[in-house]
């Protein structure tokens, strides 16, 4: 397996991180040391079958879970240094997040759903850094609107929103559109690029979905908590093609997986 | 982050509503609980009949009881109250009419006057002037003359009995009062304690300082066993039950205000936990999105706090017409005396509004530490289905509580005695219930494990979901099993304490009495002469006066007495062997004359006296009287009683006369005739009645049966509390699982399977909270019947029990069914998709 370090230009970069949960007897591997760097400004698509990590692999790299062995460094900061408040101070200082559903507080509306990191932390929205990212995800016209009142597609723009208003070092994305259409899924994945493309963002989207794949930089492939393979400049196509190639992989040895 | 969940708050109604509740009605309970308390310790009575006394001295009805070492200041000495009323001697009255600013001192007495069926108060005419009560006809009574109220007209010939003599007298003036009025010299006769006063009202000149007339008249009685009463103390004086009724209603007060307090803090704790368990995806959701685990801590602990502050408000708004309400039941039953004004002032209030804050506060930083373990992942898992339960702090606790409870298991078997031995009831109920409320995951595991099988037998499908169900959330369910197993064990464990103690003690009375016949009045007694008369009508083989009072040892030092002293009866030598079931181990009963005693054997021991020896008595009217021991006997544990001469404790009561006759009849004459022949006898005594052994125990069961009614007042108003919090975690659980329902019919589940598959759920849960909460009473029930009866099982009707568990069962059922189908109303795909 290459190793995918491009040094310290990495926003993240993980080193051989290992997973394991359930005891002694009964432990099952989902990360078998995984090494990989996230370079600024880049779209990064993390794909692989059902139980091939995917999920562990997002996690340990936000910072959400803790890995059993390795090391997880988030702009020069390496996680396993900090303890869980500090943990959680990084995560809504520079990390943001996109879930694929019950991404926002019910309560709240639009614009205060977006502003919340901001408030845990203690900061004052700016009204026009908070104005202008609305506007970027399009729903101007719906901030004092509550979620209940928003189409699917509508919820994971304001998640977006949220994602980016702290100006974060990264966006994890897990399967931002998997509960969505087509048509909408096109313009969250747009939303994403556009980050990337315009404000220089990073973002790394867990998906298993060929086409969301393809708004990417590049695809890596996940089985059995190693990964399998990289795709630069993909296509829809290619990584299907890919993909099928990685199931019947993962179905020959079927152990192990999560 | 406050505002986030008070934002969030009308997305969660039901667990809001829920927890306010419980937090509302813990303050109503405990301020009621508190007003009791108050009102005891105040016992506020405004004055009647002495209202236009602005003084009254009464007698000092409290005695401090005698310390182990005397010399020891400290060593806190206990304070009794002494039964009966506390006589002043008349030449008080002197003393204090010469203090400046005293217009008059007037001795008041107070005895029961008989006319015809109904009995009053009958006062010398000088006690007029107290109240004050006017002549509205005729004039001041003379010798053989009366003043008498409504219903009666001038030169009416009455017969009146007082002082157990019939009498008759002639109306000479009419007043609006209830009371008859006779001439002192009269009244002096008729209260048959001349040269001793009931109570002294001070009337004070126009124009002067109260206070220092207050003041001097104190300085006038130093010395005698006097209080001086102002204000609305003075009701006390006309009253002296209030006393006694208010220490009885301080004890009653305390004991279950400390039980709500108890279980306030675990039915909110509960209730809280519930409603933070049911957050977890959001809270998840806030810590991914970047809130630390002490900002969602303090976000629990402010929202419980805020919530706390318009629950207790509202709970107190309540809680003052609720304590009123209840006072108003005690006064109903005869405990307290309806004159006694209930008081809720601000100490209750304090209390109440601190503890129900310190309660939510508490309940607050348990449920927030676990809302501060969220795992920002869980927001991203599918499931929240919580498995580990078991932290080294809650094992630590139950470890705690269960040995507490066997602490107090083997105290109660070993060192109490009797009726006491219900004391440690409350707090034994509460030990097990937390210490079982704290494994209860584990149990509730095993339990379910162990009925999977025949449930799913019985029920099908619908069985086999539901059991599927309970076993992969015991956490949750546990939650809603404690309520019930609190519920179940608190009113299982009163209501038999009760019966229990109620059967015992009306067994150890009817054990006791051996009299065939009662004579009985209603007039204050009978006159000491007429138990000879008795005793010579043919047919009776005994008769024996019979008097009770309570009195204390003063010396030599008794450990074994507490503050309620101890229960003294009154017989007659020549009769009491035959109708008393006493038997002697030493010494003679016929002996007991003059001023002797005879002595349960365990408590002469504990005196380190015997047979010849002298103790000396404090007696029930506050009087020192040295008494020989002439006899001992094994008396029943728990209902140690002291024996005297009848007339010896008749003179020391407040009737100055024996209550009743007890009469043994002599063999081979039937009860009928016996009692035909003693009615003959009674002809010329209106008041008098002959009542047979069944009348005289069902009266004393009656007694008994109001003190347990009182217990079930107030078990049931916790019984409640916890009742409520059954029927909120129910509803809480039950709509907390919307989406599971929805999903469940999106895979072919009809409406019906649901609600059936929720009916084995919810008979599941009442099986196991019952089955808990049998546990908790048996152990709490079991040490007190051990010491009491000495048997396992406690005595009452078994139906009780089945109306308990069948409550919480239908309570449980029907909470969770009527939910489920509410729940059961949007479209399926609609429930399956919202947030969780």
């Amino acid at each position: 397996m290459r190793q995918m370090n491009e040094m310290s230009a990495d926003v993240v970069r993980l080193t051989d991180v290992r997973k394991t949960y359930g005891g002694k007897r009964n432990s099952v591997v989902a990360l078998n040391g995984v090494s990989i760097g996230f370079g600024r400004a880049t779209f990064t698509a993390v794909m692989g079958p059902s139980g091939s990590g995917k999920s562990t692999f997002l996690h340990c790299a936000a910072g959400l879970d803790r890995p059993t062995g390795g090391a997880v460094v988030v702009e020069d900061q390496n996680l396993a240094e900090l303890s869980e408040v500090e943990l959680t101070r990084l995560r809504r200082e520079r990390i943001g997040f996109v879930f694929q559903a019950f991404n926002l507080l019910p309560a709240l509306t639009v614009q205060e759903n977006v502003t919340l990191p901001l408030r845990l932390a203690g900061r004052r929205a700016k009204p026009e850094l908070v104005s202008r990212v609305i506007e970027q995800v399009g729903l101007a016209d719906r901030r004092k609107h509550l979620p209940g009142e928003l189409s699917g597609g509508q919820q994971q723009r304001v998640a977006i929103a949220r994602a980016l208003v702290t100006r974060p070092a990264v966006i994890f994305a897990d399967e931002p559109t998997g509960a969505l259409d087509t048509r909408t899924a096109r313009d969250v994945l747009g939303l994403l690029r556009g980050a990337v493309d315009h404000a220089g963002q990073t973002v790394v989207m867990v998906t298993h979905d060929p086409v969301a794949a393809s708004y990417a930089d590049r695809v890596v492939f996940l089985a059995d908590g190693k990964f399998v393979g990289r795709l630069a400049h993909p296509t829809a196509e290619a990584v299907a093609e890919r993909m099928t190639h990685l199931g019947a992989w993962a179905e020959r040895e079927p152990a192990g997986a999560r | 982050m406050l505002r986030i969940a008070l934002r969030t708050l009308r997305f969660r109604t039901g667990t809001f509503i829920a927890t306010f509740l419980a937090m509302a009605f813990g303050a109503v309970i405990v301020l009621a609980c508190g007003g009791l308390l108050e009102t005891g310790v105040r016992t506020d009575m405004p004055p009647e009949r002495l209202a236009a006394a602005p003084l009254v001295v009464t007698g000092n009805q409290d005695y401090e009881l005698p310390k182990q070492n005397p010399d020891d200041p400290e060593e806190d000495a206990e304070t009794g109250t002494l039964a009966e009323r506390v006589r002043l001697d008349s030449g008080l009255l002197d003393k204090i009419e010469s203090v400046p600013g005293v217009a008059s001192a007037v001795g008041d007495l107070t005895f029961p006057a008989t006319v015809g069926a109904t009995t009053v108060n009958g006062h010398g005419w000088s006690s007029a002037a107290l109240t004050p009560t006017r002549l509205t006809a005729g004039h001041e009574p003379g010798p053989g003359q009366v003043v008498f109220g409504p219903g009666h007209r001038l030169g009416e010939r009455v017969t009146i009995v007082a002082g157990a003599q019939p009498r008759t007298f002639t109306v000479a003036g009419l007043s609006a009062s209830p009371d008859v009025f006779f001439a002192d010299p009269d009244a002096t006769r008729l209260a048959g304690h001349p040269g001793r006063v009931d109570a002294i009202g001070v009337l004070t000149k126009p124009g002067a300082d109260l206070g220092r007339v207050e003041q001097g008249v104190g300085q006038a009685v130093r010395g005698a066993p006097a209080v001086v009463l102002t204000g609305d103390d003075r009701g006390v004086a006309e009253h002296v039950e209030a006393g006694k009724a208010s220490e009885n209603l301080i004890i009653l007060a305390s004991v279950f205000g400390g039980l709500a307090i108890s279980v306030a803090l675990f039915v909110v704790a509960t209730t809280l936990g519930l409603s933070v368990q049911q957050r977890q995806r959001e809270l998840a959701l806030l810590r991914a999105i970047g809130s630390t685990p002490g900002q969602l801590r303090r976000m629990v602990i402010g929202e419980s706090v805020a919530m706390s502050v318009f629950a207790t408000a509202l709970g107190c708004l309540l809680g003052v017409p609720f304590g009123q309400w209840l006072f108003g039941r005690l006064a109903a039953a005869g405990m307290v005396p309806e004159q006694l004004v209930f008081r809720a002032g601000w100490i209750p209030m304090l209390v109440a509004v601190g503890s129900s804050l310190l309660i939510s506060l508490v309940a607050a930083f348990v449920a927030a530490r676990r809302a501060a373990r969220t795992r920002p992942t869980e927001a991203l898992a599918d499931a929240a289905v919580q498995r580990r339960w078991l932290s080294a702090i809650r094992l630590i606790l139950a470890v705690l509580c269960f040995g507490g409870g066997i602490a107090l298991f083997i105290v109660t078997i070993a060192v109490m005695t009797g009726p006491i031995a219900a004391s440690t009831a409350g707090p034994s109920v509460l030990l097990w219930a937390i210490g079982l409320a704290l494994i209860a995951p584990g149990i509730t595991r095993v339990m379910v494990g162990v009925l999977r099988w025949p449930v799913r037998a019985v029920s099908g499908t619908a069985g086999y979901l539901a059991t599927l169900n309970a076993r992969s959330r015991t956490v949750r369910m546990a939650a809603v099993v404690t309520p019930i197993m609190l519920a179940t064990g608190i009113a299982t464990a009163n209501i038999y304490l009760q019966t229990t103690q109620v059967a015992v003690a009306n067994q150890a009375y009817a054990e006791n009495l051996r009299a065939d016949l009662v004579l009985t009045s209603s007039t204050g007694g009978v006159p000491a002469t007429f138990v000879d008369q008795v005793r010579h009508v043919p047919g009776v083989a005994a008769a024996s006066g019979f008097a009770s009072t309570t009195g204390y040892v003063a010396a030599p030092y008794d450990g074994s007495q507490s503050e309620d002293g101890w229960l003294i009866q009154g017989v007659s030598a020549d009769g009491a062997a035959e109708t008393t079931a006493v038997k002697l181990t030493a010494g003679r009963l016929a002996d007991l004359r003059g001023d002797s005693v005879v002595l349960p054997a365990a408590h002469a021991k504990t005196l380190g006296r015997g047979v010849g020896d002298t103790i000396t008595m404090k007696m029930g009217d506050g009087a020192t009287v040295d008494v020989r021991i002439v006899g001992l006997y094994p008396g029943r544990e728990g209902f140690e009683t002291l024996l005297m001469p009848a007339d010896l404790v008749a003179a020391h009561t407040t009737a100055g006369l024996p209550t009743q006759v007890m009469v043994r009849a002599a063999p081979g004459v039937s009860t009928d005739a016996l009692a035909a022949e003693l009615t003959k006898l009674l002809a010329g005594r209106p008041g008098v009645v002959v009542a047979d052994r069944d009348v005289l125990t069902a009266a004393y069961a009656k007694d008994q049966e109001i003190g347990a009614w009182i217990n079930y007042l107030m078990a049931g108003m916790i019984v409640a509390y916890t009742a409520i919090s059954v029927v909120n975690s129910q509803v809480m659980a039950t709509s907390a699982r919307r989406r599971e329902f929805g999903l469940q019919r999106l895979t072919g589940s009809t409406r019906g399977q649901v609600v059936r598959m929720m009916f084995v759920e919810a008979g599941l849960v009442s099986v196991i909270g019952i089955v808990l909460g049998t546990i908790v009473s048996t152990t709490t029930l079991v040490p007190f019947t051990l010491v009491t009866d000495g048997s396992l099982l406690p005595h009452g009707p078994a139906w009780l029990y089945l109306g308990v568990i069948g409550t919480a069962a239908a309570l449980t059922v029907v909470s969770t069914l009527l939910t489920t189908w509410v729940t059961l109303r949007p479209r399926p795909a609609e429930a399956a998709v919202a947030p969780a």
